[in-house]
């Protein structure tokens, strides 16, 4: 079997003294979307900020294409190509818009396709095509999402991390933004995409998983029928 | 009435300093989040070592020289300050504090450092351009008129570097989120330490044009940077437009306040006017809302 793209091994980290990883397992195969959910509070953002360098592993390993990135900086995942697009992310509200997505392409690897991206990116939100030149910290809720996954497509991922990029958006919204998203994915950038609503996660990648207490509860495929009862005992628990 | 255009004269004259110093104090501020109290020791640094390039008494290599090389030693004063004094407190909660402590250490240290190598007798640089010139029907000595023109200038350059080059935008990227910057790839470490050196180069710059205006000491910058501190306040903290308008603000007010008032009463006033500013507006003159 291949070597899988991302490979993640009884992590552990927290904060402080406070841990929330208790020994995380997963695995993201050549050209494969996973899905990552929970109850809230559970540890999903705390996995993908200690894969993307912002926090250190306490123990285990987190490899990158068969090479180790546990503890590098933030700096180095970049370089490589994984890019984490965070939960709730504010950018940099007193730039505009397209500084903020010209700064995505900040990291070398990312400097010489920046205008091209930068084209792409229009291309699959106009909207931010339309405000390229207003302040970020004035965008609504949903405009601010699509500049934040924009800002993500600016640095050329190889491997996309996005944490509730839906958050708080109306179904409409929550729509437009599954169609950029499918379309990002058909291009053949793997992703792990991180959100409650498991029915939007279903749409969009070929595996989940549970994260419960800061640990790997389920591992499921997609494909497998999930009907609402199902889900619900996934996140309550039987009986 | 010559004197009028006198005092404004020398009012500009003030403001350009102060611009210049808040200017640097407040792109520290605005990007490590800290108050640099070595700031005025930086500037009597600067001046010093202007003197000992520039001057007969020193090396001789004329103003020019001194001016050039006496900036570029700040600049690196600056970037080595900020990993020793700075740099290892970033990560801690109170470092707010824990700078104000270590920055103050740092401006001692160089205090008695410069008292070590140039001895505590009084030096003046010469002026970068001898002579007068007649401005608004006044005589004014060219160095002024050459502070009046450096400011801006200075600040208009450092506008575009912040705003158009690649490092000039991350510095002020990274003063805003510094962990969407971290996921950026940016080197944010390296970018506090060139915002400190940048900061310390303008501290240099301001100190060498004061220095042949008054004696160099120790405290050269020491009452400027009392100045410098009430303008970036007034002008709200972290807006470079704002503090610049402040810096004219503040020395026109002076330079009014010195004439008819005083030079004994003058700080008092100023304090008086910017506690007074800061009660109807609590973000400063020109300061943006929350
Ligand atoms: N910076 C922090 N400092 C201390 N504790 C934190 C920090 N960030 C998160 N935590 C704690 O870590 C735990 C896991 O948080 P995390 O953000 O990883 O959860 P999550 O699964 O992403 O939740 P959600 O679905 O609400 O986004 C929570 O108990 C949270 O309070
Ligand atoms: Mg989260």
């Amino acid at each position: 079997m291949a070597q899988p793209i991302l490979e993640i091994d009884d992590l552990v980290t927290g904060y402080g003294r406070t841990q929330v990883l208790w020994g995380v397992t997963l695995a993201l195969n050549e050209g494969e979307r996973i899905g990552l959910f929970g109850p809230n509070g559970h540890g999903k953002s705390t996995l993908l900020k200690t894969v993307s360098g912002l926090l250190k592993p306490w123990r285990g390993a987190i490899r990158l294409n068969g090479e180790s990135i546990g503890g590098v900086q933030p700096r180095a995942v970049v370089d490589r190509g994984l890019i984490h697009v965070p939960q709730g992310n504010v950018l940099f509200p007193q730039l505009t818009v397209v500084e903020n997505l010209r700064l995505g392409a900040y990291a070398r690897r990312a400097r010489a396709e920046r205008e091209p991206n930068l084209a792409r990116v229009f291309e699959l939100f106009p909207r931010l095509a339309e405000r390229r030149r207003q302040l970020s910290r004035t965008l609504s809720g949903g405009e601010r999402q699509m500049l934040a996954i924009g800002v993500g497509l600016m640095g050329a991922p190889k491997l996309l991390m996005l944490d509730e990029p839906t958050l708080g958006l109306a179904p409409k919204l929550k729509d437009e933004l599954l169609d950029a998203i499918g379309k990002i994915s058909r291009v053949g950038v793997p992703l792990v995409l991180v959100e409650q609503d498991v029915e939007f996660l279903v749409a969009l990648t070929d595996r989940l998983y549970m994260i419960n207490h800061g640990a790997v509860a389920l591992d499921i495929a997609s494909t497998d029928r999930l009907d609402h009862g199902e889900i619900m005992q996934m996140y309550f628990g039987k009986g | 009435m010559a004197t009028a255009q006198s005092v404004f004269l020398s009012g500009i004259v003030l403001g350009s300093l102060y611009a210049m110093m808040a200017t640097g104090l407040s792109l520290v501020w605005t990007t490590l989040g800290i108050f640099n109290f070595a700031h005025g020791i930086f500037m009597a640094v600067g001046a010093l070592v202007a003197w000992q390039v520039g001057t007969d008494l020193g090396w001789g290599l004329g103003p020019a020289a001194g001016l050039a090389i006496g900036v570029a030693v700040l600049v690196g004063i600056g970037f080595l300050s900020e990993l020793v004094v700075v740099r290892p407190f970033l990560a801690r909660r109170d470092v707010v504090l824990i700078a104000v402590i270590t920055t103050l250490s740092a401006s001692i240290f160089f205090e008695n450092g410069t008292l070590l190598i140039w001895g505590a007798r009084y030096k003046q640089l010469e002026p970068l351009i001898p002579g007068k010139v007649d401005l608004l029907s006044t005589a004014i000595s060219a160095h002024e008129v050459l502070i009046i023109v450096i400011a801006p200038l200075t600040l208009v350059l450092l506008w575009l570097f912040l705003k158009f080059t690649r490092i000039g935008s991350a510095i002020r990227a990274v003063s805003q989120n510094r962990e969407s910057a971290l996921l950026m790839g940016m080197n944010v470490s390296l970018l506090y330490s060139s915002a400190f050196a940048l900061s310390a180069g303008l501290a240099g710059l301001s100190g060498i044009l004061l220095g042949s205006v008054r004696f160099i000491t120790p405290s050269l910058g020491a009452e400027p940077l009392v100045k410098a501190l009430i303008v970036a306040i007034f002008g709200g903290l972290g807006s470079l437009g704002g503090t610049i308008g402040a810096a004219y603000v503040i020395g026109l007010l002076e330079a009014i306040s010195v004439y008819f008032i005083g030079l004994y009463w003058t700080p008092a006033l100023l304090f008086g006017v910017m506690i007074l500013v800061l009660l109807v507006r609590p973000t400063g003159l020109f300061g943006r809302k929350g």
